[in-house]
């Protein structure tokens, strides 16, 4: 396991965001967002279930996701998240509000 | 996803947790299982990878609390939960929940109920549609003139004036008029008995303007309004048309007959318009063209100086009302000049002319009449039931304090398991929202069946108070609301705050909440204080007005009603024209009558006690005008045995006879007032006068009438009033219909009645008797404002006095109870029991001398302040009236100190052994 850096101090929001973007590729299971988001994250971010599953199922009371109970790859009973077109455009908004965000701070801190 | 939807979901996951919490189980199993298996795909046995991926799960219960917390129904849930610890610890304490709720019932419910009165009187607007643009011309006091012309703003209008006002002024899009004379009606319904109907005569504008739409047939419009007697029609209002006809349409085209008329009911207006005066609903309207048949002897519509109208006009949208007003005034002083002074007038009369006007009064609720009789009595009630309330939240603000600090260590146990401060106080509020809650439900009961008690007690009995519709609408309704939460936020807050705010070693370790004892003990003692000097502010002002009470039930008459029965009845309907004919039908049933067995004596008369007055200046021979003899003369018209009836007895001179008859020279009996003030050095008896304005110049004064009697002093409008200079003149003399027929007698009423009806019935059939009632109700009824404002202050302070007392006895308990320790030591060390006594006492005397002096000086600031208008209230008491207060704080200490001896005497029977070994 990758060393652990600054974890989980996420900022307000912004797991919700992340947690879209994973769920853009495909429908995932709780435990795999936990796990994607660890790993492209390289580490950095570790979501446990405490924080992942109120952030779903607060997405899901938003319209923002819809869930279904599906079996997984080793035939056991899952319930998978996937992004409504409202995530999709959630998604994108919150994307680009991030990028300028963003990219305003790098360039305070690189003036 | 919509709010809706939201909300869907939201109760559906509430009530069925159960089952979203069973699938919340299989996600995070599902979770666990996925962790482990991927821990074991990275390597891990599979005991380890099980153990890894727990421990990356976390708590369970931790995780499933956090999902449900998310959503908005968690706090839905927990507001349930706190509902039903607020309830089942209520339910706990029935005695403080009895309490607290009947002091909150009886607090909310007097604010509501007064609350009602008010909006009532004072805030409803008239159920026409957009009301906020009606104006009254003037203020809408009962200042008639029928000659004068006025120079001060002017309050009433003739019938030729509203034509012209209707006619030419143009900010207003239309002008209703209304008489506001006052006639006691006497209908008879299709061969049915006769009623009394409230009749209000009504320009053919009236409806259009108010834009009231008929229920039935059509209503009155210009054309029943043309020449005079040419409208003999009849709106119903909806109430009447319910009672008489039961709402049967075929009642459109019938007639009523009103004192000797017949009128055709053309319509009915819509339900709920009773009129300009909803607290005086109409019955029937009928077209102002009608107003010689319905009030004869009192009419001119085609006279200028005849003004008896409330004019009531409707704004143009966008119209400034002070645009509208100056154009008004304009338009009075253009007519008064060329109606009253021919066009010219002298540089006085045109300096007079500048000072009248006319100011516009919103209607939008009416005519203001009762307004200005109301608005003092009702904001002197609400503002003692507030103060109870004020007193019932202190009261329940330290009852809870020291439920408080009984459940110190619960909610220490609490707070230490992690709930947070605000969790607790969210909590304790809402246990405080539950208790206004149920208070301010049992309040609305008390208070509607409390008035409708007061209503059905008043119209029994003497009637203190107008017809009112009394149902409850949104102000009641949202006035209770707010009521109730600030009551919630005013005993709840502190306590809540306080309670929390708990240093949780020593709470827990002691369980009895020693160390913030203190702190609450100063909160409850100021608390305390306040009761007491409310207490006294309310007790005093009681006081004053029950003294102001008794101050008028003891004033000297100068007439004695006992035994006078007075019979209102209408004889209009005799169809006698104004001759011979008349006062000889009203001699033969004052002879039949006298002639009774038990009988004394029985008199016509035009007024008797509190029934208005007609006045106007007198003006005596060779007496010069001064600003004494001046003023208005109050004149009565009377039988021969009028003065015997009411005891007013003679002074000097005779009685009216029956030989002062219509060809004899006219006679008058005088008061001592006017005897006094127009002859102060000599006899009354013998002068000349007439009944003329000594100031009116071009006329010529006809010293007619001679005084041949002066008679007693006596009140003739009010209890209050002052001494008024009266006159009497004899009826044979001024033929008139009577409405007023007083009997002397001491036969019992139940016998008395029905004689007295039979013999008029025998005299003319066609004269109806409405009513007989005693003059001494008339009497009570005169001052039954005053009586109802007294008793019920009465009753409110005795309720602060006994909720204080409470408070009191609750804190000395208290402390009685959390010194057991104490006192054991003390009398184990040989302390005596009235050291002990004096102990307990001196805490609570100290609360009461606080109270005293923050309660006497603020309770006569206020009463200072308030003189003004305190003197409109109170009748030959100061507003600083010593008495009151002296009483007020005497009581107060009585009071506070039998609420203090209770529990220190309880202390001085402390066995010191129990009290020892329970520590």
């Amino acid at each position: 396991m990758p060393k652990q850096e600054a974890n989980g101090d996420l900022v307000q929001g912004t797991l919700e965001m992340l947690i879209l973007k994973t769920l853009a590729l495909e429908p995932m299971h709780g435990y795999g967002v936990a796990l994607r988001i660890e790993q492209i994250s390289g580490g950095v971010f570790r979501v446990n279930a405490g924080s992942l599953l109120p952030a779903l199922s607060r997405m899901e009371r938003a319209g923002n996701v819809k869930s279904e109970w599906r079996s997984t790859e080793n035939n056991r009973r899952a319930k998978y998240y996937g992004l409504t077109p409202k995530g999709r455009k959630a998604l994108a908004t919150e994307t680009e509000q991030w990028e300028r965000r963003t990219a305003a701070i790098a360039r305070i801190l690189e003036a | 996803m919509g709010i809706i939807k939201s909300l869907i979901t939201g109760l559906h996951s509430l009530f069925h947790k159960r089952r979203i919490e069973s699938e919340l189980d299989d996600e995070l199993a599902a979770f666990a299982e996925a962790a482990a298996s991927d821990n074991q795909r990275r390597g891990m046995s599979p005991e380890h990878a099980r153990r890894a991926a727990l421990l990356q799960t976390g708590s369970r219960n931790a995780v499933k609390h956090q999902v449900w917390s998310s959503r908005w129904e968690s706090s839905l849930e927990s507001l349930l939960h706190d509902l039903r610890i607020g309830i089942r610890g209520l339910l706990k304490t029935p005695a403080f929940t009895i309490v607290a709720l009947a002091s909150l019932a009886l607090g909310i419910g007097a604010n509501t109920a007064i609350f009602t009165l008010i909006n009532a009187v004072l805030l409803r607007p008239l159920p026409v549609s957009h009301p906020e643009q009606l104006y009254l011309f003037g203020k809408g006091s009962w200042v008639g003139s029928v000659d004068d012309m006025p120079n001060r703003p002017w309050q009433l209008f003739s019938y030729p004036f509203f034509k012209d006002f209707s006619a030419q002024t143009r900010p207003f899009s239309g002008i209703a008029a209304q008489s506001s004379i006052q006639m006691g009606s006497h209908i008879v319904l299709g061969g049915g008995a006769a009623e009394q109907v409230h009749i209000d005569l009504v320009s053919g504008s009236y409806f259009n303007v108010l834009e009231v739409p008929p229920a039935l047939g059509r209503l009155i419009g210009e054309s029943d309004d043309g020449a005079p007697g040419a409208g003999p029609v009849a709106v119903a209002s909806w109430g009447w048309f319910q009672r008489h006809f039961q709402g049967n349409p075929g009642a459109i085209g019938r007639s009523v007959h009103i004192q000797g008329h017949d009128y055709t009911i053309i319509g009915v207006a819509k339900p709920g318009f009773t009129g300009l005066a909803p607290a005086d609903p109409a019955d029937l309207w009928i077209p102002l063209s009608m107003q010689k048949e319905i009030s004869p002897g009192w009419n001119g519509l085609d006279d200028y100086k005849f003004q008896s109208l409330y004019l009531v006009g409707r704004l143009k949208p966008g119209m400034p009302l002070t645009q509208a007003a100056e154009s008004a005034t304009l338009l009075l002083r253009q007519l008064v000049r060329s109606e009253f002074l021919g066009g010219a007038g002298s540089q006085d009369d045109l300096a007079r002319l500048q000072r009248a006007r006319i100011d516009l009064v919103s209607a939008s609720g009416g005519l203001p009449g009762l307004k200005l009789r109301y608005t003092a009595p009702l904001t002197v009630l609400m503002g003692i039931v507030a103060l109870v309330l004020l007193i019932a939240c202190a009261n329940i603000a330290n009852m809870l304090l020291a439920r408080g600090v009984a459940r110190a260590r619960e909610l220490a146990v609490r707070q230490a398991l992690g709930a947070t401060r605000r969790r607790i106080v969210v909590q304790l509020l809402t246990e405080s929202f539950l208790l206004a809650g149920l208070g301010a439900a049992l309040g609305t009961l008390l208070a509607f069946r409390g008035l409708q008690l007061l209503l059905a007690l008043d119209t029994q009995g003497t009637r203190s108070m107008p017809l009112l519709d009394l149902s409850p609408d949104h102000r009641v309704l949202g006035f209770t609301l707010l009521v109730t939460v600030l009551t919630a936020l005013l005993f709840g807050i502190a306590p809540a705050l306080r309670s929390t705010r708990i240093d949780l070693t020593p709470t827990l370790r002691d369980g009895r909440g020693a160390s913030s004892a203190s702190s609450r003990g100063a909160l409850s003692r100021s608390l305390i204080v306040g009761q007491i000097a409310l207490s006294i502010l309310l007790l005093a002002a009681s006081g004053l007005f029950l003294r102001s009470l008794r101050n008028l039930t003891r004033v000297d008459l100068g007439f004695d009603p006992r035994n006078v029965t007075v019979f209102s009845l209408d004889e209009y309907s005799a169809n006698l024209p104004l001759d011979a004919r008349l006062t000889q039908l009203q001699q033969q049933i004052e002879q039949k009558v006298q002639s009774l067995p038990g009988v004394q004596s029985a008199a016509f008369s035009m007024f008797t006690f509190n029934q208005g007055a007609w006045s106007s200046p007198m003006t005596a021979q060779n007496v010069t005008p001064n600003t004494l003899n001046s003023d208005d003369v109050l004149y009565n018209v009377i039988g021969t045995q009028y003065l015997q009836t009411a005891s007013i007895p003679l002074l000097s001179g005779r009685n009216f006879t029956a030989q002062d008859n219509a060809t004899s020279p006219h006679v008058a009996i005088v008061n001592e007032t006017l005897a006094r003030t127009f002859f102060p050095n000599e006899s009354a008896l013998g002068h000349h006068v007439c009944i003329c304005d000594p100031n009116a110049h071009g006329q010529k004064l006809d010293f007619d009438i001679e005084i041949i009697g002066v008679v007693r002093d006596a009140k003739y409008m009010r209890i209050g009033e002052g001494q008024h200079m009266a006159a009497y003149f004899p009826y044979s003399q001024r033929v008139q219909y009577f409405g007023n027929f007083s009997v002397k007698s001491t036969v019992l009423a139940a016998s008395l009645i029905p004689a007295v009806r039979r013999i008029i019935a025998e005299v003319n059939p066609q004269i109806t008797v409405a009513k007989a009632e005693p003059l001494s109700a008339q009497v009570e009824s005169s001052i039954a404002t005053q009586r109802l404002i007294g008793w019920l202050s009465a009753f409110f302070a005795s309720l602060a006095v006994f909720l204080a007392a409470i408070g009191t006895y609750g804190l000395i308990s208290y402390s009685v109870a959390r010194r057991t320790s104490e006192i054991g030591v003390r009398m184990a060390l040989g302390a005596q029991a009235p050291a002990l006594l004096w102990m307990v006492l001196r805490e609570s005397l100290t609360l009461l001398l606080a109270g005293l002096l923050i309660g006497i000086p603020v309770s006569l600031g206020i009463a200072k302040g308030l003189t003004s208008f305190l003197q409109t209230e109170l009748f030959h008491v100061s507003a600083t009236d010593p008495v009151a207060f002296l009483t007020a704080s005497v009581v107060v200490s009585v009071m506070t100190f039998a609420a203090a001896w209770l529990p220190a005497r309880r202390a001085t029977k402390v066995d010191p052994l129990i009290a020892l070994r329970c520590e």
